[in-house]
């Protein structure tokens, strides 16, 4: 017991100098709380290894045991795993959603479940223009649909070029392009190059070109990353067409001259 | 199981690959699993397929080479420990086969046009090569089994010549099926031509010579190895627990020793190579990176790192219960630059392997030196610690490496999330970066190596004592088979999970509402539950195998 105590006054003592020693340097709470759990795993550790031996088991005491040891693993692993911060599929799964939609309606299962989702549109329209009709008489209705009533067919929206940019901005965040370019200050891990003065080196054209192509251009400093083909080849493929002129456009306002984006060099 | 009972597994488990190739010619609506849904569905009955799967491809490999160091050392154990664990595989082979059928028709019924889409593609491979070379190996596997006892003495190389050759189509059968699973997560590709255009005219050794093929095909035959060894570890706790004699129990004490000697050897090279694997993945394309990485499976990854220095912790532990039945160990010492290396290791490499990354010739310039001081410089040093000290310091160093391998950089589930009350302030942030986790790893790696060279000197040294090791190891043995296999089915997830909402990468999207990224917690949910039956399974057959021939004695 007096070795137990010991080493758990030894890990208390660890643990302290850890997060004084953290809390010095500006380390967040959690980062001080873990190093702390680090100095008592070590404390747990010496304890086991001069632990007494345990004595032999046998017959239903020994199954018993075994039984129990496998519900600490479980339990131990479960709530291990649940502990960490868990990430929410519901932030991907609109993003997902976006992506896969014209996919899924170029399939011929696509087109069939559009047509039938049309069907089941102007079948539930036909109701309720019989049903008002029923009700209120043939004028009303007419009234109603070319004032814009409940019955009548939605507005044909023109996208303005406001709705253009914000386009762009999603498709930003869709192909999470933030995962290797640093823009406005946010994301980038030095992968590829921070592009907030891109436009003053690209025209939208040119901008569209690199993402088509990513072997058109590259930027300074990026050489080993270029010649790796680190920026994937694969959005000619992923993208819609006009989702590519909405991301170049929308990366054709950023004229940062403060932020010193690379210079880009033109390889084809 | 009688040997009729075992054709008749085999024989449904074909049946059910034909079957499952002819109806996969007709698209067909998908069947809908109730409670799991069919992603959850196919996940787990394929994780259970490739936990028996990765048992016989991997137990094999250690069981000839057991049978010729039996045959060679002329020491009857390794023949025994050898003939034991093939029983066990013998049985476990007809769950491979049972699971495999299964997972074929609940693939089938869950994603009929995927399915399809893919034995077109592998139709080759699919109808007529992977069932030939099962085929064989069956045949080779009873074969190697039931001319154990007939085949000895003279025949003995006759037999070990059949085991080597059931290795050859054991391994042939993983690199071939291992085609159409890494095709699926890095489908061929050339520049400029579209995946779909590149696919139509690729070849069949094309789809299977995929970037990540060889990688994954190395990175499974070291983890079965692991894994092989660890369950051999397994059975024999369990029969070492249930022994009454004093010869058995110093037999499966010894037998045990041997399986986790194997396990913990595989093991030392498992890092490196799921590296590999993570390298190519992240060179077929870059995205992939952030999203294992950082983003929604950056918490996959700390819990394997949490489990990994949980099998490193666990296996030195056991080398410091094994060592403490030796007579004599007392006296075994080691030149002070073992610990010394030890505790600057991290620090050094860290620094090293941020300057120059691998491989540059300078970063091992220096880096080779200092791993091998303690044995090129250690003689002319007269300065010695004690085996335990040294084993004491590889502890703390243990505890490092898993601290500096859990770091992260942040306390998020994503990138995205991330602000700086959760973050590692910018000064330390190289603690979350790959250079200080590669140390990390061959810190791990260092310490069991330097507490394997001290066990071989205390046991030239000393005398082992085998049956009389600390009881408490039994449970180590099991801790480390069970952990190995929830980690195995944890990254079978990450692996499986690398296709985000693609049933193959940029080629075929999952239109189904379950092509998201689940919780670790919810991952966690099943891979326990996966790795209970597999347990449950594994023990039954022990029991059922080996019990009975304990109690009649073995041959």
């Amino acid at each position: 017991m007096g070795n137990v105590i010991k080493k758990l006054m030894i890990g208390l003592v660890v643990g302290g100098a850890l997060v004084g020693f953290t809390r010095v340097f500006e380390f967040p709470v959690i980062f001080q709380m873990m190093f702390f759990a680090y100095a008592m795993l070590g404390a747990v550790v010496f304890i086991i290894l001069d632990a007494p031996a345990v004595k032999p088991m046998s017959g239903i005491k020994s199954v018993g045991v075994l039984v129990g040891f496998y519900i600490v693993l479980c339990t131990v692993y479960i709530s291990g795993a649940s502990m960490w911060p868990q990430y929410d599929p519901e932030d991907e799964k609109g993003k997902i959603e976006k992506i896969l939609k014209p996919k899924r309606a170029a399939t011929e299962q696509g087109k069939a479940d559009e047509l039938l989702a049309r069907a089941k549109a102007l079948d539930e329209q036909v109701k309720v223009l019989s049903a008002r009709l029923k009700d209120l008489g043939g004028d009303q209705a007419t009234k109603d649909q070319a004032a814009g009533g409940p019955g009548a067919p939605p507005a044909t929206t023109v996208a303005s070029s406001g709705d253009f940019m914000k386009l762009g901005e999603e498709q930003w965040q869709l192909q999470e392009c933030y995962n290797c370019h640093k823009l406005k200050g946010e994301g980038g891990k030095k992968r590829g190059p921070e592009l907030d003065n891109i436009a003053s080196y690209l025209s939208v054209d040119e901008i569209k070109q690199k993402i088509l192509d990513p072997k058109s251009f590259m930027a300074e400093g990026f050489e080993k990353e270029y010649e790796k083909g680190k920026m994937p080849d694969k959005y000619k493929d992923l993208m819609e067409e006009k989702d590519v002129v909405a991301l170049a456009s929308w990366l054709g306002t950023f004229k940062n001259t403060a932020v010193a984006t690379p210079k880009p060099i033109k390889k084809k | 199981m009688k040997m009729w009972q075992r054709s008749l597994v085999a024989a449904f488990a074909l049946l059910a690959l034909f079957g499952g190739v002819a109806y996969a010619q007709a698209p067909v609506p998908s069947v809908e699993f109730p409670y799991m849904g069919n992603r959850t569905a196919v996940w787990v009955v394929a994780q259970l397929h490739i936990l028996f799967a990765g048992f016989i491809l991997g137990a094999p490999i250690f069981v000839v080479i057991s049978e010729w160091l039996g045959y060679r050392k002329q020491d009857p154990r390794y023949d025994r420990l050898a003939k034991e664990v093939t029983k066990v595989t013998v049985i476990l082979y007809s769950m491979t086969a049972l699971t495999g059928g299964l997972f074929i028709f609940v693939l089938l019924a869950a994603y009929p046009q995927f399915t399809t889409w893919l034995i077109n593609h592998f139709y080759l491979l699919f109808a007529v090569i992977y069932p030939l070379l099962f085929i064989s190996e069956t045949i080779l596997l009873y074969m190697y089994f039931y001319t154990w006892d007939a085949w000895k003495g003279e025949k003995k190389a006759r037999h070990i010549a059949l085991g080597v050759l059931l290795n050859l189509i054991g391994t042939i059968t993983l690199f071939v099926i291992d085609g159409p699973t890494s095709f699926m997560n890095t489908p061929v590709k050339a520049e400029g031509i579209s995946p779909q255009e590149f696919l139509a005219t690729a070849s069949l050794w094309d789809k299977i010579s995929n970037y990540s093929w060889m990688p994954l095909n190395l990175h499974r035959l070291v983890g079965n190895v692991t894994f092989g060894g660890f369950v051999a570890g397994l059975i024999a706790a369990y029969m070492f627990m249930g022994a009454k004699k004093d010869e058995d129990r110093a037999y499966y004490d010894w037998m045990g020793f041997v399986g986790n000697l194997i396990g913990v050897g595989a093991l030392l090279f498992l890092p490196f190579m799921g590296y590999l694997l993570a390298y190519e993945l992240c060179d077929y394309d870059a995205s992939i990176c952030p999203y294992m990485m950082a983003d929604q499976l950056s918490m996959f990854f700390e819990m394997q790192g949490a489990m990994i220095g949980l099998i490193f912790l666990g296996s030195n532990y056991y080398i410091w219960l094994s060592m403490k039945r030796i007579e004599g160990v007392e006296k075994v010492r080691m030149t002070i630059l073992a610990p010394v290396v030890m505790v600057l290791l991290p620090l050094v490499m860290t620094k090293v392997l941020t300057d120059y990354a691998v491989p540059d010739p300078i970063a091992l310039a220096f880096l080779i030196p200092m791993l091998l001081a303690p044995f090129t410089l250690g003689r002319f040093i007269p300065l010695t610690v004690s085996a335990r000290t040294v084993i004491k310091v590889g502890f703390l160093m243990v505890v490092v490496g898993d601290a500096i391998w859990l770091t992260p950089h942040g306390f998020v589930p994503t990138g995205a999330k991330l602000v700086a009350e959760l973050e590692l302030p910018s000064d330390w942030n190289f603690l979350a970066l790959m250079p200080a986790k590669n140390s990390a790893a061959f810190t791990l790696v260092f310490v069991t190596v330097i507490n394997y060279v001290i066990y071989n000197r205390a046991i030239s040294q000393g005398t082992i004592v085998w049956g009389k090791i600390d009881f408490i190891s039994q449970f180590v043995l099991i801790f480390l088979a069970f952990t190995a296999i929830w980690t195995m089915g944890l990254m079978g997830a990450v692996r499986s999970l690398l296709r985000k909402y693609y049933h193959t990468y940029n080629l075929l999207p999952d239109f189904t509402a379950e092509s998201f990224t689940p919780t670790l917690s919810y991952a966690a949910w099943w891979i326990t539950g996966i790795t209970v039956v597999f347990y449950a399974v594994v023990s039954f057959a022990i029991l059922v195998t080996l019990r009975p021939s304990d109690s009649k004695g073995h041959a």
